[in-house]
């Protein structure tokens, strides 16, 4: 203690002589004092570290590597010789490409912007392509993360753009808005990977997931065209065969009923023929048995039911005026009527 | 207390002049031991504590790690005379710093060094490829019958396997960049496309050839539609007039059997007495006239042959 005592008074109150008096040494012991236990503090301070359970800490002695920690509490060498770099390593974290999230209460919220430069790209058959996507990873060697290379995230995101890139341009357009998708995302995901490894980053691609796979704003509302096209169809197409179904089987009940009239007929005819021929034979059987009475008979009844009903009869004589002129007159008669 | 004094300022300079005298190299660090800009000795590259004259000697840090570039994006026309922007990022270490710091002395020196090469190459390597090149890899494989029907790919754009393709034209990039690295003290690791696009005034003109193509497919959606749709209902008139033609056909010839069966039998009957029938006929026949009828009648008819008297003639 006494020692320190020197060595602080050495550094900070060396200036003034120490023996000049009670006065003077009360201050100069009290600055002492306090640098001690600021120097105690910091000693003590940083002494010991923390761990969380999904985080790991590289500890350095003198700038180099000694050892990794588990969560816990732990204890260093003080005074900036042991340093610790704490890495979560179980925590799976993302990166996100042509969108951002910003953090909401309840829900995730997107920001509106875009990123176009980050999101187009070219599909094989050189037409335009807006993707969106994450990668999600994990931390898991820190230290290769840390040491192998300075700016690990931001190597991610080049490769994990260049890797894209590649494989939207390797398939057609129309493929990758459609049937490419999970071929695209485990392909990015096995390359971006293999990237990783090669340059020696510690970091394990979790996944890859294509989010919001569009052609870009410009030609979208063609897009929707398209769709809207596609329902058109169907529509034209499920009106017509509504249509026809409404008057096929209309048609059928009603050639059944022209078919179901004509045999109603086809028995109507022969039954009135054969009823008719009945009667004639009866009549005809009884007929011959007197034959001149009754033909007058009938000659007479018919006429007798039939004159009374006829307008009017006119009966003509040899050797008079034809009748014919005069037929008017009997049209004329109510109005001659009337004059009188 | 004098002695004490004394003590302690020698104290004091051996620390300071001991703190001087050693420094820490960090695990992502390699440093040179330079004396008034002279390296003295080898580089650097265990970290730990390290030990130095004091004051005389001064040390240069770089970095041990794999450092990211990152080029300016750059506009480049392709061997069929699209203007394209061409975004390159590559991969590099510090791999000689007694080079690195006599030819860039820092790390912003090598990076504009960095940016002049990785760009000409990239400028290189591009203006004398086809877009297509550039987009497509080795292992495309495209067959022609996955483009949507009616999808107008465009006549300029062929759907071949790429010569190069992105890769290999990624490799000789690299390579070409590579070979100006040694004496700059760098090594070079990879060189990629990070983005590459069309211009605005490019991309505007796809756009529209997009939007053409988009709309030449709906129309063919349309029209089939309505083509489906005439189909469908030229087949229902073709259902209807059989169903109804059928129909009616039938129906004749029905009424004609039943007609002729008719005609049959009224032929056995009245065949047994022509005249009568005929006679007979005829009387019914009149009970259809009415008081329309004028009916004129010669006197000698039989009907009359009383009126004058009732003798038998």
């Amino acid at each position: 203690m006494s020692n320190h005592r020197q060595v602080v008074e050495a550094l900070f109150g060396g200036g003034k002589p120490s023996g000049s008096g009670p006065a003077g040494r009360l201050p100069t012991s009290w600055v002492g004092v306090g640098v001690v236990a600021l120097l105690a503090l910091w000693g003590v301070s940083s002494l010991y570290y923390t761990v969380q359970p999904e985080e790991r800490a590289v500890v350095k002695r003198f700038g180099e590597v000694v050892g990794i920690s588990d969560p816990g509490l732990h204890f260093k060498l003080p005074f900036g010789i042991d340093r610790v770099q704490i890495v979560a390593t179980e925590r799976v974290l993302k990166e996100e490409f042509g969108f951002r999230s910003v953090g909401g209460d309840e829900r995730t919220q997107y920001s509106n912007e875009e990123f176009p430069d980050e999101s187009l790209m070219l599909s094989g058959d050189l037409n335009m392509i807006d993707a969106e996507w994450v990668v999600q990873y994990r931390i898991g060697d820190p230290i290769k993360f840390l040491y192998s290379m300075r700016e690990p995230v931001r190597t991610l995101r080049d490769i994990s753009e260049s890797v894209m890139r590649r494989a939207v341009g390797n398939r057609l357009g129309s493929e990758v808005l459609t049937t490419a998708r999970v071929e695209i995302s485990t392909m990015v995901r096995d390359e971006l990977q293999a990237a990783m490894e090669r340059y020696d980053t510690g970091i394990h691609i979790v996944t890859v997931e294509l989010q919001d796979v569009v052609p870009p704003s410009a030609v979208q509302p063609a897009f929707n065209e398209v769709n809207e096209a596609r329902q058109e169809r169907e529509r034209m197409i499920n009106e017509a065969t509504k249509q026809a179904n409404q008057q096929l089987p209309l048609a059928q009940g009603q050639a059944s009923r022209v078919i179901a009239e004509a045999e109603g007929y086809a028995t109507e005819r022969v039954n009135g023929a054969l009823g008719e021929t009945a009667r004639f034979r009866s009549i005809l059987a009884e007929y011959r048995a007197a034959p001149d009475v009754t033909r007058t008979r009938m000659y007479l009844e018919a006429l007798g039911t039939v004159l009374p009903n006829v307008g009017s009869v006119i009966v003509t004589q040899d050797g008079q005026i034809p009748p014919v002129p005069l037929l008017n007159l009997r049209d004329a008669q109510p109005s001659q009527g009337g004059a009188k | 207390m004098k002695v004490a004094g004394l003590g302690g300022i020698v104290i004091a300079v051996t620390l300071f002049l001991g703190w001087n005298a050693i420094f820490v190299v960090d695990q992502a660090e390699q440093a040179i031991v330079v004396q008034f800009g002279e390296p003295v000795g080898e580089a650097i590259s265990e970290p730990g504590l390290h030990f130095k004259t004091p004051f005389i000697q001064d040390v240069r840090r770089f970095d041990r790690r794999l450092l990211a570039w990152d080029g300016d994006i750059s506009q480049i026309p392709t061997l069929g005379r699209e203007f394209v922007i061409v975004d390159t990022t590559a991969r590099w270490r510090i791999a000689d710093p007694l080079q690195f710091l006599r030819s860039v002395r820092d790390e912003a020196g090598a990076r504009t060094r960095l940016d002049d090469i990785i760009d000409s190459v990239a400028r290189d390597i591009v203006s004398g490829t086809h877009l297509e090149e550039i987009v497509r890899s080795r292992d495309w494989d495209v067959d022609d019958a996955a483009i949507e029907p009616g999808a107008a790919v465009p006549a300029d754009v062929a759907l071949d396997k790429p010569k190069k393709g992105r890769e290999r034209l990624e490799q000789e990039m690299l390579a070409a960049a590579a070979k100006q690295m040694p004496e700059l003290g760098i090594e070079l690791v990879d060189v990629r496309i990070k983005r590459i696009n069309y211009i605005d005034s490019v991309r505007r003109q796809v756009e529209s050839r997009m939007i053409s193509e988009r709309q030449s497919i709906a129309e063919r959606f349309r029209s089939e539609g309505m083509g489906k749709s005439q189909e469908i209902l030229g087949q229902m008139g073709r259902e209807l007039r059989t169903i109804s033609s059928e129909a009616e056909r039938q129906a004749a010839e029905i009424r004609g059997k039943a007609d002729a069966e008719a005609t049959k039998i009224y032929g056995e009957a009245y065949g047994a007495d022509p005249e009568f029938f005929a006679f007979m006929r005829t009387l019914e026949s009149y009970r259809s006239m009415g008081e329309n009828t004028t009916l004129m009648i010669d006197g000698d008819a039989d009907y009359f042959r009383y009126i004058e008297s009732t003798r038998k003639r």
